[in-house]
């Protein structure tokens, strides 16, 4: 389980000191802090971003929406944006709802708002939304990374690291090569966003990433995985086998 | 030349002679039974009676019209045969021979009486100088058999071919025709056609010099037309003697002659004078009477304009009225308009200056606890008190906090009356939000030792503007704490929703109040109330602002208030219907 990268993009460094103090304190990695349109450019494509928390206003321009912008235009490059701003403008929000989706804080805000507008904007860009706020689910899938609230915060898991998926009532045990632990999802719902190439069910209360099966034993109804992970395989469920291609 | 000049007057004055004989004839005879006969059988047709009556009057411009129209009206044959011959002796009596003879020439063979279409016939060519052809009419009828059975007179039929044979310089046979007609009316006594008869016959012999035997029969003519009425037979018979004189050179009986054919000839233009006269002051009489017609149409039209142009005027003039009473009354409705617009706009002045100056009050009155504060904090820190500095940095802090407040809320104010806000509502989840504004609030509640609950449902999604719900919240909560005495209790919770509404209650064990004042909050106005306890309590700016965020989202705000018991204020919002 990593911690999410944020970028800051703020010029009153008063303020991103307080943003700064709040989210490490709250277990989030900050990659950098841009103060101007050119450096948040820069630092955008540098580093691994998850999350980039964007003042409006740099230097009294509306740059921060400029940056919005120009990331807009480049396919698959946009990540989920915060907007900070201190007036509600109405030209101003029109001109950053086209950076589509939007999410924005108004300052001052204090720690809870700026948490929960960063988990609004893993929700919204995801497309999952009242997830977190809610009381069955504290996951939101993207392609890459499993999103989980742990406590006040936001965790990342990759997906490709995930070996198995052990489905028990309302949570579900994820297990990695390194670790294990428990999210609140529900069997339909993690099976909807999953790829359905990369991860294959072989059991009811089972999901198998299917790059880290080892060997299956069709006689004893086994799959063993990396890490001597042995899942049953139910026979309601063995037709997955045929999406491999036997040796014979 | 004296002879052909005989010769003409006599043929005129025969053809004259001759016309009246026929009129006279057909009266009370047989055509006249026929017509009547017919009358009975076509009673409905009304205009062949009125045709047949004008034509046996001799009225005949008369009878043309009705027989027209009897005519456009009827397809019976017997009955148009009728019309065509009434038309046809209109049209000869008219002297309009061609249309005549036409409307002779319509009637079928199978007429009644089609032997008197062709004596008809034969007297019109007769008149028109075509005597073969009158001679061809007149043979046909004489060849008739036993032509006492039909309705003319045969002496008449010979006249006329002898008149014929006579012009055709046939003379014997003009002398046999003659002669027979003249014996025909010898017995018959007819005195007048035998005066034309005889001067014809004078006439024959004199065309063949035969003066002796010529000069008898004028003599005769002369004779007999003594006894005649007719001017102009007279007149005819006289001039033939005169003319018959002055050949022989006879010329004082000649004169003598002449001299009585002038006087006829003035008596009968004496006649015709007075005719003309009568005709002239007929006339003269329709041209006044149509001058008065004229005059009376004329006075008719200028009325009807009168009366028109009376119409169209008071028309013109009372929509002229009535437009001038709309624009009136509509003119009245704007002053009324703008009068009520313009003390609404003298009150919204007046609380906006009230609310500056509540404001200012207010703002002064914070600044200068602070520089209080800060003197004392500067007096406690020179004598290194610090326990005191304490105490009075937190004192400072609330102060920084309540102007703060104040401040945002007046901004929030004017953005929301300037419409300049980004509002957009969307699916907020209550609980969070709650928690959100109650932790800017804790430590205040803390340091004023309030117990505070949050029994927001987890479960409740609203439809609302993140940020004006967040005011709402803030200021409730706010207002809460002010009025909360020490150790008071603040609870936040959802009741019970309906389908539509999401309650979320904000209540509190403080001050409580009245119900007018509660009722002066909730009222639909603009104005800003000042309230009792000044000292602890703003603007009143915070509750409206409420008010108008909470309506602008959809809600409504409802107030349950007992004074030193505590207060409920209940936010009645709209649920995000995608979500339980």
């Amino acid at each position: 389980m990593d911690n999410i990268n944020v970028l800051i993009i703020e010029d009153t460094p008063a303020e991103s000191d307080a943003l700064v103090k709040v989210l490490t304190a709250n277990n989030y990695n900050i990659v950098g802090i841009a103060t101007n349109y050119n450096e948040a450019l820069k630092l955008f494509y540098q580093n691994p971003i998850d999350i980039a928390i964007v003042d409006v206003f740099l230097d009294g321009r509306p740059d921060g929406i400029t940056f919005a912008e120009t990331i807009n235009i480049v396919p698959n490059g946009l990540k989920p944006f915060v907007f900070l701003t201190s007036s509600k403008d109405r030209q101003i929000f029109e001109r950053a709802k086209l950076t589509k989706p939007f999410s924005f804080l108004l300052k001052p805000f204090n720690e809870l708002e700026i948490l929960y507008a960063l988990e609004m904007a893993v929700e919204k860009f995801y497309g999952q939304t009242n997830v977190f706020v809610s009381e069955e689910q504290d996951t939101v899938i993207s392609d890459d990374y499993l999103f989980i609230k742990k406590n006040k915060a936001l965790k990342k898991v990759r997906i490709e690291d995930i070996v198995y998926i052990e489905v028990e009532d309302r949570y579900c045990n994820i297990i990695t090569e390194a670790e294990k632990f428990v999210i609140l999802i529900s069997l339909t719902k993690i099976l909807q966003f999953l790829d359905p190439d990369k991860f294959c069910q072989t059991h009811r209360n089972y999901i198998v990433n299917s790059s880290k099966i080892e060997e299956i034993i069709v006689n004893d109804n086994l799959v063993v995985l990396k890490g001597n992970h042995k899942i049953t395989l139910s026979d309601k469920y063995k037709d997955f086998v045929k999406k491999f291609r036997i040796l014979r | 030349m004296a002879k052909i000049r005989l010769f003409t007057t006599s043929i005129l004055f025969f053809l004259s002679f001759f016309l009246f004989s026929q009129e006279r004839q057909h009266v009370g005879n047989l055509m006249d039974i026929a017509i009547k006969a017919k009358i009975k059988k076509f009673k409905e047709n009304t205009n062949f009676d009125k045709a047949q009556m004008f034509f046996r009057q001799g009225i005949w411009d008369s009878t043309l019209v009705y027989s027209m129209k009897e005519m456009s009206n009827t397809k019976n044959k017997e009955l148009t045969d009728y019309c065509h011959y009434f038309r046809g002796i209109s049209f000869k009596e008219k002297k309009l021979f061609n249309e005549s003879k036409k409307e002779f020439n319509e009637i079928s063979n199978n007429f009644q009486f089609f032997y008197k279409v062709k004596i008809k016939l034969g007297e019109i060519a007769l008149g028109q100088n075509e005597f073969e052809n009158a001679l061809q009419y007149f043979e046909e009828i004489e060849k008739l058999p036993n032509v006492s059975n039909y309705d003319l007179k045969k002496s008449n039929v010979l006249h006329n071919i002898g008149l014929c044979y006579l012009h055709l310089k046939k003379f014997d046979k003009a002398e046999e025709y003659l002669f027979k007609s003249t014996k025909l009316q010898e017995t018959e006594k007819d005195t007048l056609m035998l005066i034309g008869s005889y001067m014809d016959i004078a006439t024959l012999y004199y065309e063949q010099y035969k003066d002796n035997q010529a000069i008898p029969y004028f003599e005769k003519a002369y004779h007999l037309s003594k006894k005649a009425k007719s001017f102009e037979l007279r007149r005819t018979a006289t001039k033939n003697m005169a003319v018959v004189e002055e050949n022989r050179k006879n010329f004082p009986l000649a004169l003598a002659y002449r001299k009585e054919y002038e006087k006829w000839k003035d008596s009968l233009n004496d006649q015709n004078k007075v005719w003309a006269i009568a005709d002239l002051e007929k006339k003269f009489a329709v041209k006044q009477k149509q001058k008065e017609v004229n005059i009376l149409e004329a006075e008719n039209k200028v009325k009807a304009a009168e009366r028109n142009g009376l119409l169209f005027s008071s028309v013109l003039l009372l929509i002229l009225f009535g437009t001038g009473v709309y624009f009136y009354r509509q003119k009245i409705k704007n002053n009324k308009i703008i009068l009520a617009q313009k003390n609404e706009l003298d009150e919204l002045n007046a609380t906006k200056d009230k609310l500056f100056s509540i404001v200012s009050h207010d703002l002064r009155s914070s600044v200068n606890a602070l520089k209080i504060s800060n003197t004392k904090l500067i007096e406690n820190l020179e004598t290194k008190n610090f326990d005191e500095l304490d105490v009075l940095l937190h004192n400072n802090s609330t102060i920084a906090n309540g102007a703060y407040n104040l401040l945002d809320n007046l901004l929030n104010w004017a953005l929301l009356q300037t419409k300049q806000t980004y509002f957009f509502q969307e699916s907020l989840h209550l609980a969070t939000i709650v928690q959100h504004v109650e932790y800017n609030y804790k430590p205040l509640m803390l340091n004023k030792n309030i117990n505070y609950e949050n029994r927001v449902s987890k479960t409740d999604y609203v439809f609302a503007d993140l940020d004006s719900l967040k005011i709402i919240i803030r200021n409730l909560l706010d207002n809460a704490i002010k009025f909360s005495k020490e150790n008071g209790t603040i609870s936040i919770y959802t009741r019970t929703s309906s389908d539509d509404f999401c309650y979320l209650v904000i209540e509190d064990t403080g001050l409580g109040m009245s119900a007018s004042t509660q009722e002066e909050l909730l009222k639909e106005t603009v104005l800003l109330s000042k309230k009792k306890n000044d000292d602890a309590i703003g603007t009143g700016l915070g509750m409206q602002l409420c008010k108008s965020l909470i309506h602008k989202n959809g809600g409504k705000l409802e107030i349950e208030s007992e004074e030193n018991v505590g207060t409920k204020i209940i936010i009645v919002l709209q649920k995000f219907k995608d979500h339980g």
